[in-house]
């Protein structure tokens, strides 16, 4: 990390021109990993890598410059540079940097960067020999660990000056079930910001022997139906059609641009009495959270929506001046070779009055999402899609036959309006988030959900 | 950093390879250099720079190849990704071999494609040219209300390999794009939204007028979309959809699939495996090509081949490693993926076919054209070949392009849409894919599942 000293220098230098604000924005972090396929090791990797980014903002207009050439003349002739580029009107205030902050979310007993990766090898190998033994439909497993460590240090021209640490651990196992041509998966990949207990602690045979089982019921299953239909979406990664249909269309980087349906919606009533849903990066060792954003500023716990009223939308620096309001503490980044933006953290539907066995009870006919698998949205116009990992039919208000290849389609801002029974189960799941500041580790959620009506695209007409 | 910096980084952690055990080894040097512009209600609303280098080591040591990288190029550095690299090979216990490679014909490979025309590559340049691409296409049609996305980049780069059997390989190449998306409202406040691409490797070849006339179609042609019945359609797929198609299956082409069981087409090769006018071809040096290569990342020259020849799998593509394994030669295409080598094509081809996109619609007769999938990366079992995708397109009625449709999904299977391609188009474009770039025209497929309306 560069000196103080280094830092006012930069900060001087972009600040020379016209820029109103400026920040530097430096990172170092560290990768190990190792992977294993039908208990072979056949990947370990290290890696080492840290960079800065300067930028400048004049109301709107934003330069941003980086490079991973961490040497200050290096770093002063980029922000020389970028004080030329920037269009602002008058030269902004520059106040003298404050003392170092630190701040953390992790919630690390056990360092994972100290941990053996025969250690982590040992662990994975009890996966994959489980899974390869469980049942000759059971043909390929993939057991893969990730461990990493980032320091972040956020200074700007208001005197900010605060470095935050994160240590994430994300393990994966996956179960390939083969019948004939066909092949379909199983697979789990819990992420925490706790220490390597974690591992010690995964119930590893459970989740494995879930995988297999998930994996031999799909390729055992017929073809989903096609057409319009209630679905019920399973707790946990189901949320992940909340984050995608909603989430990303209350982020600033859309709405503050006026490119989603929820511009100009707050107060207004986007969502069913039933919903109510959060967006919180606070929590102790969860796989999305942190103490302090890419901007320096401090997370929150942010109620988006509240009985289907929309009470908050995701702002960071730049949204705040395009939506005039404070920023919310959302600002992240995949690394410093991105300009933050607002994103999401740990963004979940909230726990409602129904007992899940009662939504499947209460459904004649339909579609039940165990595992939802990925998708993505159309922030401008709704257009939502889904894949569905693991499925059942439900006929008579019970869980019947298992069907593969389900996609649900539609629009984020009717299924909303659609979602008529919550549970009382909420559970999170870790995930990447792809967007315009690069992939962040987020983790979605939601109890059991039933949406009265969403298009099935299966291959077999009903 | 200049070339000769990290040259000389590299010469030291070969020679010091050897003190922690490794037999040989290879070290890899990337450098992008990228430039971006946004605008945005007209103004510039963001402009990006920079500069990162990295190296990443590879050393086989006890039977094993150990990996690490750094963007450091420090004395610690060396250190670190040694002993990191050690540890590595430590744990693994790979059975199949990986290789460092140099055939004595070609220890040196030198293959600069650097274009001159890259220095107009300029912020004012990008800054006018993406001002004025706004105002023409707010000024397209009263219903465009927004141009949410406008960029225009530019990126730069050399790659250096050095390994310990004395293979001295550089390759660069440079290129420049623009992406534009907007949105438009029609009368009923529906909303549409919509984009278009260019690529090249000089700015001032970039055609504004197609660019308007295509960005146009592709948004204001969707206007008044609505769903269509749910039944068996005769498919156009569009260059660009099917591109999005191939390009999510693909990789059951790479010989690594194949040998962890993870492709359909293991030992297939030779069998027909798809109709006979689809012919899929891997052309590293292709003519009109931005990014040619003449040799992979193993040191391997890279050749033409076709991978399905008139409907037959002709050569699955390898790397030294999947080639060993198979007891074959290594089709030079081992390329790093992440920080490992892996398989990736070179530059793909679908050879095009004699008649135009219409004439395409005019064979179809009824049925439907796909212009965008959307879900790729969830919607697909990208092993079994099994889709189910959103998609967006227009209703072909009397061999003519109809009425548009969206929310409806395509469901079938790669392998059967392959077998049922009936026409090849001849209006192929490229879009930027795997190291190079993928060239396909519109092909017209038999029967593809659609579901809409009930």
């Amino acid at each position: 990390m560069l000196k103080d000293s280094d830092v006012q220098k930069i900060l001087d230098v972009a600040m020379s021109t016209t820029a109103d604000f400026a920040e530097v924005f430096q990172e170092e972090t560290r990768s190990k990993s190792v992977s294993l396929l039908n208990s072979k090791v056949i990947r370990a990797g290290t890696n080492f890598s840290s960079g800065t980014g300067i930028r400048l903002l004049a109301g709107t207009n934003c330069v941003y410059v980086y490079s991973n050439d961490n040497d200050i003349d290096v770093l002063l002739s980029l922000a020389k540079e970028a004080s030329h580029a920037i269009k602002g009107v008058s030269k902004g205030e520059l106040a003298e940097l404050q003392a170092l902050c630190h701040s953390s979310a992790t919630d690390v007993v056990i360092d994972p960067m100290n941990i053996p990766k025969s250690d982590t090898v040992d662990f994975l190998r009890k996966a994959s020999d489980y899974a390869i033994a469980y049942n000759g439909l059971i043909t390929q497993v993939a057991a893969g660990c990730t461990a990493n460590d980032r320091l972040a240090r956020v200074t700007n021209s208001r005197g900010l000056n605060k470095e935050d640490y994160t240590s994430r651990i994300r393990l994966s196992i996956e179960a390939i079930a083969t019948k004939g041509k066909e092949k379909q998966t199983g697979r789990v990949a819990p992420g925490t910001m706790r220490g390597y207990e974690f591992i010690n602690e995964y119930p590893v045979i459970e989740k494995t022997a879930e995988c297999c089982e998930t994996a031999m019921r799909m390729v055992n299953a017929g073809y989903a139906p096609s057409g319009k239909m209630s679905v019920v979406l399973g707790n946990g990664f189901g949320g992940v059609i909340f984050h995608e249909a909603c989430g990303h269309a209350l982020e600033a980087t859309s709405v503050g641009i006026k490119n989603s349906y929820f511009t100009d919606k707050l107060g207004e009533k986007i969502a069913s009495d039933v919903v109510s849903a959060r967006d919180n990066a606070k929590i102790k060792g969860e796989w999305g959270s942190y103490e302090t954003d890419d901007e320096g500023n401090e997370s929150s716990d942010l109620l988006l929506i509240e009985n289907g009223v929309l009470k908050n939308y995701l702002v960071d620096e730049l949204g705040s001046r395009r939506m005039n309001c404070k920023p919310t503490g959302c600002s992240r980044r995949e690394s410093y070779s991105y300009a933050p933006t607002s994103r999401m953290s740990n963004t979940y539907i909230c726990n409602g009055n129904s007992d899940p066995k009662d939504i499947i009870a209460n459904t004649e006919y339909g579609l039940y999402c165990s595992q939802m698998g990925g998708g993505s949205v159309d922030t401008s116009t709704g257009d939502f899609n889904f894949a569905a990992n693991e499925a059942f039919m439900i006929r008579d208000g019970k869980i019947a036959e298992p069907v593969r290849g389900a996609t649900l389609i539609g629009k984020g801002q009717e299924i909303l309006k659609n979602i008529d029974m919550v549970g009382n189960d909420l559970e999170c799941a870790a995930g990447m988030c792809g967007s315009q500041s690069g992939s962040v580790p987020v983790t979605v959620g939601q109890p059991t959900i039933r949406v009265s009506s969403i298009l099935v695209g299966g291959r077999d007409a009903e | 950093m200049e070339l000769k910096k990290a040259e000389e980084f590299m010469s030291k952690l070969i020679a010091e390879a050897a003190k922690y055990g490794f037999e040989e080894c290879e070290a890899f040097y990337a450098d992008d250099i990228t430039m971006s512009v946004e605008i945005l209600e007209g103004q510039v609303s963001s402009y990006e720079q920079s500069t990162s280098q990295g190296v990443s080591f590879r050393g086989f040591k006890n039977g094993q190849m150990g990996y690490c990288s750094t963007s450091l190029f420090t004395d610690d550095a060396v250190k670190f990704m040694l002993e990191s690299a050690s540890e590595n090979c430590d744990v693994l216990n790979d059975e199949d071999r990986e290789f460092i490679y140099c055939d004595e014909n070609n220890k040196e490979l030198y293959f600069s494609q650097l274009s001159d025309a890259y220095d107009k590559n300029t912020y004012y340049r990008f800054k006018e040219l993406g001002l004025e691409l706004e105002k023409e296409i707010l000024a397209l049609d009263p219903r465009i209300k927004a141009v949410d996305y406008l960029s225009i980049d530019c990126a730069r780069g050399p790659i250096l390999i050095m390994n310990s059997k004395g293979l001295h390989s550089y390759r660069d190449t440079d290129g420049v794009s623009i992406y534009a998306g907007c949105r438009a409202e029609d009368s009923d406040g529906s909303i549409k939204s919509g984009g278009h691409y260019w690529v090249g490797n000089d700015i001032d070849k970039f055609d504004m007028e197609g660019f308007l006339k295509k960005l146009s179609g592709n948004i204001l042609g969707k206007m008044g979309a609505r769903s269509c019945a749910s039944g068996s359609y005769s498919t156009v797929f569009t260059n660009e959809a099917f591109m999005q198609f191939m390009s999510a299956f693909i990789g059951n082409t790479f010989a690594t699939a194949m040998q962890k069981g993870l492709s359909l087409l293991a030992d297939r090769e030779g069998e027909k495996i798809a109709s006979e006018c689809f012919t899929l071809k891997d052309v590293p040096m292709f003519e009109t090509a931005l990014n040619k290569i003449p040799f992979d990342d193993e040191g391997v020259l890279t050749t033409e081949k076709a991978i399905i020849d008139h409907g037959v799998f002709a050569t699955a593509l390898y790397n030294l490693k999947s080639a060993n394994k198979a007891g074959r030669a290594s089709t030079g295409n081992g390329f790093k993926s992440g920080s490992h080598i892996g398989v990736s094509p070179t530059n793909l081809l679908v050879v095009p076919g004699e008649k135009s996109f219409d004439e395409l619609c005019a064979q179809a007769g009824e049925g439907i054209i796909i212009t965008d999938l959307s879900g790729l990366h969830a919607g697909v079992n990208a092993i079994s070949g099994d889709f189910s995708l959103l998609c967006e397109g227009y209703l072909i009625e009397n061999g003519k392009k109809g009425r548009p449709v969206e929310q409806i999904t395509a469901a079938g299977n790669f392998y059967e849409i392959i077998k049922n391609i009936i026409e090849v188009g001849s209006d192929i474009i490229n879009i930027p894919a795997g190291q190079g770039e993928f060239f396909t025209p519109s092909v017209l497929v038999n029967g593809v599942n659609i579901s809409g309306e009930s």
